[in-house]
């Protein structure tokens, strides 16, 4: 780990000409749960060491059930867990949020930063494009916004440029009879990255027997999160039954392209895809049966 | 000279409790310095280059570059031209800084040439290491009832008979076993802290060996051992990888001398798993035959693995395991590979031999559609340890307390909840545990303050404790009133931690050398109560006439009658040696025990994961002396076993012979969510008492591994081949195909 310097910006505006500044040469400090094992492990490198936790505008968190959620990109994942109306109508995130890390890390580390990381296999990532959340960034030429479907655009990589930074995520409002969940394969219990990590979200007819819209999310499956489309559309106008969950699993499976590493085999990935988007549909329409 | 025993059973009042670490606290609050914690002032920080090949030749190392890193202070190369690197992480050269950011800039900056060589790493596929020349000479353990007649070639002969036997079988299983190489992963690496003080070395190292340990350091830096002390008050894991000064503890001792300034090299993360100890893989392809109730009338089998760069292979002298049945062919073959070396794994070639052949026998009771408990034990006439009624009635045990009778299912025929289905599934296990060589001091001040001094280490079976116990036991004390040193190799020699050898070793020494300081301090306090010292004993804090206890003095009143001169008694023992009077057995330690154990498992046939849902240890131990770090002990092994069962593995590349898993975040250990319920029982009957204390650190990890894969091929109803049984491995069985 070579040294560096730290500074913590007080303003959007002073991040920015900073970012601007150093380029590459900078590290954005959130959480740090990321960026302090990489600078020690030598897998980064920062001249400038730049803390945005004291920039109060990526610290807000504001809810209304009517607006949605905007959620500042320096809030730790504690805080979307630790609130019930955000995991009721969050859920996915919330289920996200629960099991990245252990509560230590839960503590510092922020979704906004997951996110920035941009791992294939970032928990909060499928659960962030299955609610349809939009990133807010803001640059030396302004603001700007992304879907977060297409925020990740390689590993490690994605749409940020020189001088920018993510302020805040923004959720549509949680929509009656809807219902998300995320999920992940990994071969341990607790703390571990995922093998296949699968978002969902549903919303169901007022009778709760036919699905209305539907959004899939994979992780960890090719070099960035993937929105299942076609598997989702499927969906659509059918009953929430078993069979139609596996088929719409069947659809998932053919846009994974994982590799083939120490975690599994591309062919055991793909089949838990499979599995896992079988699994997160039914509980996501457990849950928007209860939202009503 | 004193009697050398126990307590009668059910008289002891400290040893075989209940008692809490008397190091507890201080391990829990971080106040007990690891050598990892020794930082002595000026000291400077030292990292090692490793090969970042599988196998290469050096054709140059500089390490001027290094040297010129700002804060580097001293470079060593402990490799030269020529020299061949035989896996990767072997050790070419250390950097010490002033700091350790430096000291991995100086590391990175020194320049090797390799010339890189064909690697292989393969032990999985006998034929292909054949093929590639990488095979060498195994050994045999035939046994056969019948003796080949004086013009029979006896291959021929043994070939012959084997499969006449196979052939009259009622049943044949053919089947292939096999597990993994795995590593030791010490929470707290290898390494130490070193500091010359008037031409003597000192050094805090991380080990299983303290007063085994000087010699080595000693021997390549040109001093005596006398002018060499290691210190180790506590360690962060050994598990059998720590007996050695090793390269790097020997350049940390050598870059404190050339500097002038202690030196700490610990190895990194990645470094301890690849060169600081490998556990053998092994692999078996074997035809059992059986009769009609599932007793083994033959077995025949081949074996193969590696123990890294240097030839080695779990013995097949151990296979089968525990079941040695008269007829039997068991064939081993070494492989060599570009992997790290290996290092005595607890309880070594056991818990391999256990996995690949206690498998093969449920494998005989799925094929006869039979109860895996009534094969097991009837099987037990195949038992020659001299244990099998031990293991009879351990089986009872077990299988009350894990629920066997109510929750047997045959194979793969249990009920199915949704994509889950759950098993049960049994293995047995032997081991020595005889105590080791060990002296100690034992001191009674006139102040009434009792110690013991030895050069043993815990290696995290609670040695201080139970070294308390022992004292306390004789002296009728408790154990708090004892203070323990341990650590250092100025102390009197105690043996390594190795082998389930040391709380035999200390308890023999401990008590001997506590029962003679009594002797010493009866003798004073006899004329003062007005008896022979024979008339008096040591109870509840106090001397007193046996009989009469209302004729006695207080502890320290009595040790008060010492006047300036404290008692010091010397106890020693040396292993497997004899009364020097009557020539018998020592009556305080023993050897050999024997255990069963029970897996409950839950398996997701959708996903392949295997879940504990309950593991029974029924382990005999001898005299227990602390019973809850003996608990400790089996708590351990289990979660261990379980490591290996299911999850833990060293992976390799093929392509570039790298361990690519070397990370603490991909090397899996199970965590807390994984072990399920985990039920202890010891087995201690009054004739277990009797026999003196034997170490249990080791054989409580060798049966889980076959326990929790026959509990998978109960759930499932086919064989997951090879351990560790990843989720992977689990759905590819299911496929029929082997993983």
């Amino acid at each position: 780990m070579k040294d560096f310097e730290y500074h913590p910006a007080a303003t959007v505006d002073e991040a920015v000409s900073l970012l601007s500044a150093h380029g590459e040469r900078a590290r954005i400090l959130a959480g740090g749960t990321d960026l302090l094992v990489q600078l020690r492990e030598g897998m980064r490198e920062a001249d400038l060491v730049l803390d945005v936790k004291k920039i109060s505008e990526l610290a807000r968190l504001d809810y209304a059930p009517a607006t949605g959620l905007t959620l500042g990109s320096t809030t730790p994942c504690y805080q979307i867990y630790n609130d019930k109306t955000l995991t009721a109508a969050y859920s996915a995130l919330a289920d996200a949020a629960h099991i990245i890390g252990g509560w230590q890390i839960q503590s510092r580390a922020s979704i906004g930063g997951n996110l920035c990381n941009s791992s294939p296999a970032a928990d909060s990532i499928p659960a962030l494009i299955c609610l349809g959340a939009i990133a807010h960034i803001a640059g030396p030429d302004g603001r700007r916004q992304v879907p977060v479907s297409e925020f990740c655009t390689g590993p490690g990589k994605n749409a940020l440029k020189r001088g920018e930074l993510l302020v805040a995520l923004q959720f549509p409002a949680s929509a009656k009879h809807s219902g998300s969940h995320y999920r992940r394969f990994i071969p341990r219990n607790e703390m571990d990255i995922a093998v296949v990590g699968v978002g969902s979200w549903v919303r169901l007819n007022a009778a709760g027997d036919k699905i209305e819209e539907a959004r899939i999310a994979l992780g960890a499956v090719a070099p960035t999160p993937l929105l299942a489309t076609e598997a989702a559309a499927s969906l659509v106008g059918k009953a929430p039954t078993e069979a139609n969950f596996t088929a719409a699993g069947e659809l998932a499976r053919k846009i994974a392209k994982p590799i083939s590493d120490m975690r599994g085999p591309a062919e055991y990935r793909v089949h838990l895809v499979g599995v896992l988007v079988q699994r997160t549909l039914a509980e996501a329409v457990t849950r928007a049966k209860k939202n009503v | 000279m004193a009697n050398y025993v126990w307590p009668k059973f059910g008289t002891a009042t400290v040893i075989g409790k209940r008692h809490d670490r008397v190091d507890g606290v201080a391990k829990a609050t971080g106040t007990a310095k690891y050598a990892y914690d020794i930082n002595p002032a000026g000291m400077i920080i030292a990292r090692l280059l490793g090969s970042p090949h599988a196998h290469a030749k050096i054709k140059s190392i500089d390490l001027s570059p290094a040297k010129k890193v700002p804060g580097v202070v001293e470079a060593v190369a402990l490799k030269k031209a020529d020299d061949e690197l035989l896996f990767q992480g072997e050790e070419i050269a250390v950097v010490a800084a002033e700091s350790e950011a430096a000291a991995a800039e100086g590391v990175a900056a020194i320049k090797v040439e390799y010339e890189v060589l064909p690697h292989f790493v393969n032990d999985t596929d006998l034929a292909a290491a054949k093929a590639a020349g990488m095979t060498g000479k195994g050994g045999k353990n035939i046994s056969l009832a019948k003796e080949p007649g004086d013009d029979d070639d006896e291959d021929e002969f043994t070939e012959k008979e084997i499969n006449r036997l196979l052939k009259e079988s009622a049943v044949v299983v053919e089947g292939e076993y096999g597990i993994h190489m795995i590593t030791h992963m010490c929470l707290e690496p290898h390494g130490s802290t070193c500091e010359w003080k008037d031409g003597k070395l000192v050094a805090h190292l991380s080990t299983q060996n303290v007063s085994g340990t000087g010699p080595q350091f000693a021997g390549p830096l040109g001093i005596t051992a006398d002018d060499v002390t290691v210190h180790c008050d506590y360690i962060g894991g050994g598990f059998g990888s720590k007996f050695a000064a090793d390269t790097w503890g020997v350049a940390c001792a050598e870059l404190s001398k050339k500097t002038g300034r202690p030196v700490k090299l610990m190895l990194d993360r990645d470094q301890e798993l690849k060169i600081a100890g490998n556990r053998p893989s092994g692999f078996l392809k074997c035809r059992v035959g059986a009769d009609k109730n599932g007793v083994i009338t033959v077995w025949d089998s081949e074996q193969w693995g590696t123990a890294g760069a240097k030839p080695g292979v779990v013995s097949e002298k151990v296979v089968p395991y525990v079941y040695e049945p008269k007829n039997r062919r068991v064939i081993s073959h070494t492989i060599k590979t570009n992997r790290g070396l290996v290092r005595a794994w607890r309880a070594p070639n056991h818990p391999q031999a256990c996995a690949m052949s206690q498998t093969a026998i449920d494998d005989i009771a799925a094929k006869l559609g039979l109860n895996s408990l009534d094969v097991f034990k009837r099987n037990l006439v195949h038992v020659a340890n001299g244990k099998a009624e031990v293991y009879a009635a351990q089986m009872d045990v077990a299988a009350r307390l894990i629920g066997w009778n109510d929750k047997w299912h045959l194979h793969g025929k249990g009920p199915k909840k949704g994509s889950i289905v759950e098993g049960l599934g049994l293995a047995i296990h032997t081991w020595g545990g005889g105590g080791h060589t060990s002296k100690c001091t034992i001191r009674i001040s006139p102040d009434g303050g009792v110690s013991s001094t030895l050069g043993s280490q815990d290696l995290g079976v609670g040695t201080r404790t139970a070294i308390a116990a022992v004292v306390a036991e004789t002296f009728g004390l408790t154990i708090d009133d004892v203070q323990v040193n341990m650590g250092n190799s100025k102390y009197p020699a105690s043996g390594p931690s190795g082998g389930s050898t040391t709380i035999g070793g200390v308890s023999e020494s401990n008590r001997r050398g506590s029962l003679d300081a009594l002797d010493k301090l009866l003798a004073v306090v006899a004329p003062k109560l007005g008896v022979t010292a024979d008339q008096l004993e040591a109870k509840g804090g106090r001397i007193q006439v046996v009989g009469s206890p209302s004729k006695s003095l207080g502890w320290k009143e009595a040790c008060s009658l010492l006047g300036m001169n404290a008692i010091e008694a010397q106890g020693e023992y040396v292993r497997g040696s004899k009364d020097a009077k009557t020539g018998a057995d020592s009556k305080l330690s023993n050897s050999q025990v024997g255990g069963v154990q029970m897996a409950e498992v839950a398996v997701d046939l959708d996903t392949g994961v295997v879940k504990m849902k309950k593991f029974v240890a029924v382990q005999d131990v001898g005299t227990i002396i602390a019973r809850k770090q003996a608990e400790s002990q089996v708590y351990g092994s289990v979660i261990m076993g379980i490591a290996y069962a299911l999850f833990e593995e060293q992976i390799m590349d093929q392509a570039s012979g790298a361990f690519v898993n070397c990370e603490i975040a991909d090397y899996k250990l199970p965590r807390l969510g994984d072990i399920g319920d985990i039920v202890v029982e010891m087995y201690e009957p009054e004739s277990e008492y009797n026999r003196g204390v034997v170490g249990i650190g080791e054989p409580p990890v060798i049966a889980p591994g076959a326990a929790i894969s026959n509990a998978v091929a109960n759930a499932i109803g086919v064989r997951v081949s090879t351990l560790p049984m990843t989720p992977q491995r689990v759905l590819e069985a299911l496929k029929g195909r082997k993983a």
